[in-house]
């Protein structure tokens, strides 16, 4: 290992492998072995590595689970219990007859964190900021210095730019709808350079064809607001449609408010329209030749 | 026929007449199985004793029961235009089929007193008949999905009927409300109506007069619609449209209601927001209020016409709707509007006495119509639209043989047919052909303007609102329907009423115009004779060529001298052909004089180009059109350019731009080029001068110098001033730009170079067009523009080089068609995910792609029109797709 240059946080690490390692072969020892192969006792040590991890883990887990920074006592017990482990026996084996003591390790001091490198005085606490509330991080973390780049003011670039985007995206869009659905071509060696996505009819044709798609709609709510009034009325339309259970009766009162409201815009005053298609329905009469 | 000149007026072909009026009820309609069940009765006079027959017309309908006065009555029914050749299988052609039609269709023709229906009048009630007492024939018939008259649209969906904006309305041609209901189906019949239908509570029900009421049925799932109509009005004017229909009331007259179908309101209310104009015209210049006590429109799909007037309601196609952002059908969609108000007064209100008088009803309603354009798109509009008016019926006369506005028919006999020239009989519109009936429309309006030309649109004006009065008294009579023929027009009572208010004999132009066919073709040329200073003009005429007719009587000319222009009027004989016209400059000028036009502007003119010699500038021949001619006239380049450039009528600048085809030289580029950038010149007439200078520009290939013909005018107007490549961000609020803007690029896509192929140069131009087209900030649609577009790329398209008749792959598609094909393919995409108004793009798109196949570019395959035809796809679309389907076969 003295090929490689060792900094002291390595050999702080490696002294505690070290101190393990003994205590594993003490343990062994007294299990009664007398030797062992280098291998099994790594992979004791290990073992045993990470089961203290596990325990430091998952007592800090419940000590900060109450709020806490320090672990307790019983934080340890109960993650040993946790763990599956028999709390009850452990004192009995503390002080069990055949014990070895292993001399504490040496004290090697915990290696520094090599300090980051301070860029400009920390900020000092304002007034109102209790003193014992930790420090304003280095200065570089939050002091940001902006940087200019050149905007593209060009004209020719910019709708340069913006075409080809559109074409992009046009493109990209076309061409998944035709992967995803039924295609036609123009060549019938070649359905995939130029495919045609399916002449599919509709329904109701002219609805597709007349009406304005939400794009245009959006377009002319920007340059004409006044035509939003009528937009909105048009969204109750189909109420007077979809009543059908509701009984033609208040159906058609439905109908009924909804002109009057339609023509009462546009002529504030004049709120009383006399139209027929505007009267209500009347309830038929109870002697009525068929 | 037995009409009669003089006071008396109109007299039956029938036995009796109806009173007060008749009753039509439809009590169910069945939209599943496109059924409808009800029941009619009319009321009738006996005007002579022993009736014992009463013929009506119907047509598919089933009648079950017919009562006269409460009795049973036997009846026959006779529909011979079912079977029109009888098993005949020797004479298996047209002109067999032809008269055999004609025969059939005489046989049941209302106004010759005949009917499908033969009713006879039960023995109990002869002695009733004897005493000319009334009878009230009540027939109940049904209709099983009627193939016309009738036309039922039931979108296949889930949903009730009314969700499914399932609806139905009358349709047809001329008179054919016999195909819903037995009627005496005449225009000369008229009685007062009582109309009701029951439907369907979600719906609504719109016939023509007054609503009176809306009773629900017992069960309250149904409603019905109780209608009077108290004018006296002929069966044919009657209507009928049932659907789930958006109610609209006119919010500047509340006696007018629109409909349309669900979700197309906010369009509705955009595009009937302008009718109310119309209205006003109307009744200003005719003096008269509008007849009816309510007007409705109705807009439907699958219309069978754009248009169709009938009593107090118009029905209109429903793809006449459009939202504020379209330009292009704005001018349509009014104009449709003003031709159904027209037909309103003259044609619903005002009826006919026979088929002979209908060219009166259709030239005054089309000649209104004319006013109210010149009113609306001013006299530029006004003068292009009748011009080509014009050359449509002189084009259509001189191919077929001529158009007869008032025929007069002998006995029935075959050789007096006054029409021999046509395939079919033009005794009955119903032997008519579609385009014929076109043409003879277009003629009755043409022919109105030249009796305007005549008395003064003044007189002109009285005679209607004559006509008009005369015909509102009447209405307001009961029980005397002999009063009611006041509401007819007749040919004669026409002329009487022109010869009364205006003391003025049109007897001559009546009979060289609409008593007989044919229109006339005049040559002209001149020579100028220097010494007696004298312009020597030689008008000839064509009068053998079938339809055409010799011209006798005076004709205009204009001459545009050096001092002036000069109006000549010249009387046009049998035998005089030349023409002697002093002239008024001598032939040197002063040089720095300005030259006064006709409308006495003075302007400055670089008279370098003409002739030293000669003070003529131009010559026009018949320059207001009063005669229905068409006039070839000879001039030289220069007249025509000084023509098109200094003429103001935009009639004179389209001819000019025509002639000036033959004369592919810079001089006539320069003219056109002048007129395109002149802001001040009708926007038409620029269109046409772009398409004059492709052809130019072709012409003279191999001496043309600088760009693309166009591609700099265009750059200058439409173009970035920084990068001249780029187009501007569209902005089409000044909308003679944005004709421009479409045309453009579509004529300089017709631009050939030496090797007759479209140059490069214009193909990237118009595709970069199409690449930075930016409509984002527009307040109004692209879609036009952009269909235009792929209309200019389907111009630049020329006929492959094909190698052994190979087969078209895309391995040997061509570099350029391969970028056409490149942005066809995502347009036509594109119009999946965003569809366009009318789908406009798409139509292009198809007729395009057609285009790529016919020049062998793509393989000839009409998989994708028959998809594209198919029911269920927007109507534009189908017929773009079947005329591409139909083009495969030429």
């Amino acid at each position: 290992g003295s090929k490689h240059a060792t900094t002291p946080a390595d050999n702080y690490y490696l002294a505690r492998r070290r101190t393990l390692q003994v205590v594993v072969s003490s343990l062994l020892t007294e299990a009664g072995f007398e030797s062992a192969e280098k291998a099994a006792v790594e992979t004791l040590t290990e073992m045993l590595q990470s089961y203290i991890s596990e325990i430091g883990r998952s007592a800090k887990s419940y000590c900060e689970h109450t709020a806490r920074t320090q672990p307790t006592l019983s934080d340890i017990v109960v993650t040993l219990v946790e763990m599956g482990f028999n709390v009850e026996t452990l004192p009995a084996y503390a002080k069990r007859s055949q014990r070895m003591v292993i001399t504490a390790p040496p004290v090697t001091n915990q290696p520094v964190t090599p300090k980051a490198l301070t860029a400009g005085q920390n900020k000092p606490h304002p007034s109102h900021i209790p003193g014992h509330f930790p420090e304003f991080p280095d200065p570089h973390t939050y002091i940001k210095t902006p940087t200019y780049r050149e905007p593209v003011s060009d004209y020719q670039v910019l709708r340069e730019r913006a075409a080809s985007q559109r074409r992009d995206v046009e493109r990209a869009l076309t061409r998944f709808m035709a992967k995803t659905g039924e295609t036609q071509s123009l060549f019938k060696d070649d359905v995939s350079t130029f495919p045609l996505i399916a002449a599919r009819p509709f329904t109701v044709p002219y609805l597709t064809a007349l009406l304005p798609s939400e794009l245009e709609m959006q377009q002319m709510e920007e340059t004409d607001s006044s035509e939003q009034d009528d937009q909105t009325d048009t969204e109750n339309l189909p109420l007077h449609m979809s009543t059908d259970d509701s009984g033609p009766e208040k159906e058609n009162a439905s109908v009924l408010q909804q002109n009057t409201s339609l023509s009462g815009s546009r002529n504030g005053e004049e709120n009383v329209i006399d139209n027929p298609y505007l009267r209500p329905v009347k309830k038929p009469k109870i002697r009525r030749k068929k | 026929m037995n009409r009669k000149k003089g006071d008396k007026g109109f007299e039956s072909p029938r036995p009796y007449k109806f009173t007060t009026h008749q009753v039509v009820c439809i009590n169910n309609i069945n939209f599943q199985r496109k059924s409808v069940v009800g029941y009619v009765e009319l009321t009738i006079f006996p005007t002579v004793a022993n009736l014992n027959r009463i013929k009506l017309n119907s047509k598919q309908c089933r009648i079950y029961r017919v009562r006269v006065n409460d009795l049973e009555a036997a009846f026959i029914y006779n529909d011979p235009t079912l079977e029109v050749c009888h098993h005949e299988s020797k004479q298996r052609n047209l002109n067999y089929f032809s008269n055999a039609y004609a025969a059939a269709v005489s046989a049941v023709d209302p106004d010759a007193g005949n009917g499908e229906l033969c009713i006879k009048v039960p023995s109990e009630l002869w002695k009733h008949v004897d005493e000319l007492k009334v009878l009230k024939v009540h027939i109940n018939f049904s209709l099983d999905q009627p193939k016309g008259g009738l036309h039922f649209v039931v979108p296949n969906m889930e949903g009730s009927m009314a969700e499914r904006g399932a609806h139905v309305f009358s349709c047809g041609y001329q008179n054919s409300t016999r195909f819903w209901f037995p009627c005496v189906d005449s225009y000369s019949e008229l009685c007062t109506w009582k109309l009701e239908y029951t439907v369907d509570a979600a719906m609504v029900a719109v016939s023509n007069g007054d609503l009176v009421e809306t009773v629900y049925t017992h069960d309250m799932r149904k409603k019905t619609f109780h209608y009077m109509l108290t004018i006296p009005t002929a069966a044919s004017n009657i209507s009928l449209a049932i659907g789930p229909f958006e109610i609209l009331v006119d919010p500047y007259m509340h006696e007018v209601t629109h409909f349309c179908l669900p979700q197309l309101l906010p369009l509705l209310k955009h595009t009937t927001s302008y009718l109310h104009e119309v209205f006003e015209f109307y009744e200003e210049i005719l003096t008269c209020r509008y007849p009816y006590s309510c007007f409705k429109t109705v807009f439907i799909d699958e219309a069978y016409v754009e248009v169709a007037a009938y009593a107090s309601m118009s029905i209109f196609s429903t793809n006449l709707l459009h939202s504020a952002m379209i330009i292009d059908e704005t001018p349509l969609t009014r104009r449709c509007l003003a031709q159904a108000l027209a037909q309103q007064f003259f044609g619903c209100f005002i009826s006919r006495m026979s088929w002979s008088d209908e060219w009166v009803l259709k030239g005054i309603s089309g000649y209104i119509y004319g006013l109210w354009m010149k009113k609306t798109f001013g006299v530029n509009e006004y003068r292009h639209w009748i011009k080509q008016e014009l050359d449509q019926i002189v084009a259509y006369e001189l191919k077929t043989g001529g158009v007869l506005l008032h025929p007069i028919f002998g006995g029935g006999k075959e050789k007096d047919n006054p029409a021999s020239h046509l395939h079919f009989s033009i005794k009955h519109p119903h032997t008519l052909s579609w385009e014929y009936y076109t043409m003879f429309q277009c003629k009755a309006h043409l022919v109105m303007r030249l009796i305007e030309n005549r008395i003064s649109m003044e007189f002109m004006l009285q005679v209607f609102n004559k006509l008009l009065s005369l015909a509102s008294t009447a209405s307001s009579q009961k029980f005397q329907s002999h009063m009611w023929s006041q509401m007819l027009v007749s040919t004669s009572g026409f002329l009487k009423s022109i010869s009364n208010v205006s003391g003025k004999d049109i007897q001559p132009l009546i009979k060289q115009w609409v008593d007989q066919s044919g229109v006339v073709k005049f040559y002209g040329s001149f020579a100028f004779n220097r010494k007696r200073n004298v312009l020597e003009l030689e008008i000839k005429q064509d009068y053998t060529s079938p339809g055409t007719q010799k011209y006798v009587g005076p004709l205009k000319v204009t001459v545009q001298e050096l001092d002036g222009s000069f109006n000549h009027t010249l009387q046009i004989e049998e035998n005089s052909l030349k023409h002697d016209i002093p002239c008024h400059s001598k032939s040197r000028r002063n040089k720095k004089k300005k030259i006064p036009l006709m409308n006495g502007e003075e302007v400055d003119m670089d008279l370098s180009a003409m002739d030293a010699d000669s003070p003529l500038l131009w010559i026009r021949i018949d320059p207001d059109m009063s005669v229905l001619r068409k006039v070839e006239f000879e001039q030289s380049d220069f007249m025509w350019q000084y023509q098109l450039r200094y003429e103001r009528d935009v009639v004179a600048q389209e001819e000019a731009i025509l002639a000036l085809e033959k004369f592919p030289t810079p001089a006539s580029r320069l003219a056109l080029t002048d007129i395109l950038e002149q802001e001040q010149c009708f926007y038409r007439v620029r269109m046409l001068a772009c398409f004059c200078l492709a052809k130019i520009a072709n012409s003279m290939v191999s001496t043309w110098t600088g760009p693309p013909a166009m591609k700099s005018l265009f750059t200058r107007m439409f173009c970035c001033k920084t990068c001249p490549n780029i187009v501007k961000t569209n902005n089409f609020m000044n909308f003679q730009s944005y004709f421009l803007q479409k045309t453009m690029p579509v004529a300089m896509a017709l631009l050939r170079d030496v090797h007759n192929l479209c140059p490069k140069e214009v193909l990237m131009f118009i595709l970069d067009l199409i690449k930075y087209n930016d409509n984002r900030k527009n307040k109004f649609s692209d879609n036009y523009y952009r269909a235009e577009l792929i209309d200019a790329l389907a111009n630049s398209v020329t006929p492959a080089v094909s190698v052994n008749n190979e087969v078209r792959t895309l391995d040997n598609l061509n570099p350029d068609v391969r970028l056409i094909l490149e942005e066809i393919t995502r347009f036509l995409n594109m119009e999946k995910l965003l569809p366009s108004y009318r789908h406009t793009i798409t139509v292009s798109c198809l007729k395009a792609i057609r285009v790529l196949q016919k020049n062998g570019h793509v393989p000839s395959d009409p998989a994708l029109f028959k998809s594209y035809a198919e029911y269920g796809h927007f109507v534009d679309v189908r017929i773009a797709a079947l005329e591409a389907v139909v083009d495969y076969t030429k």
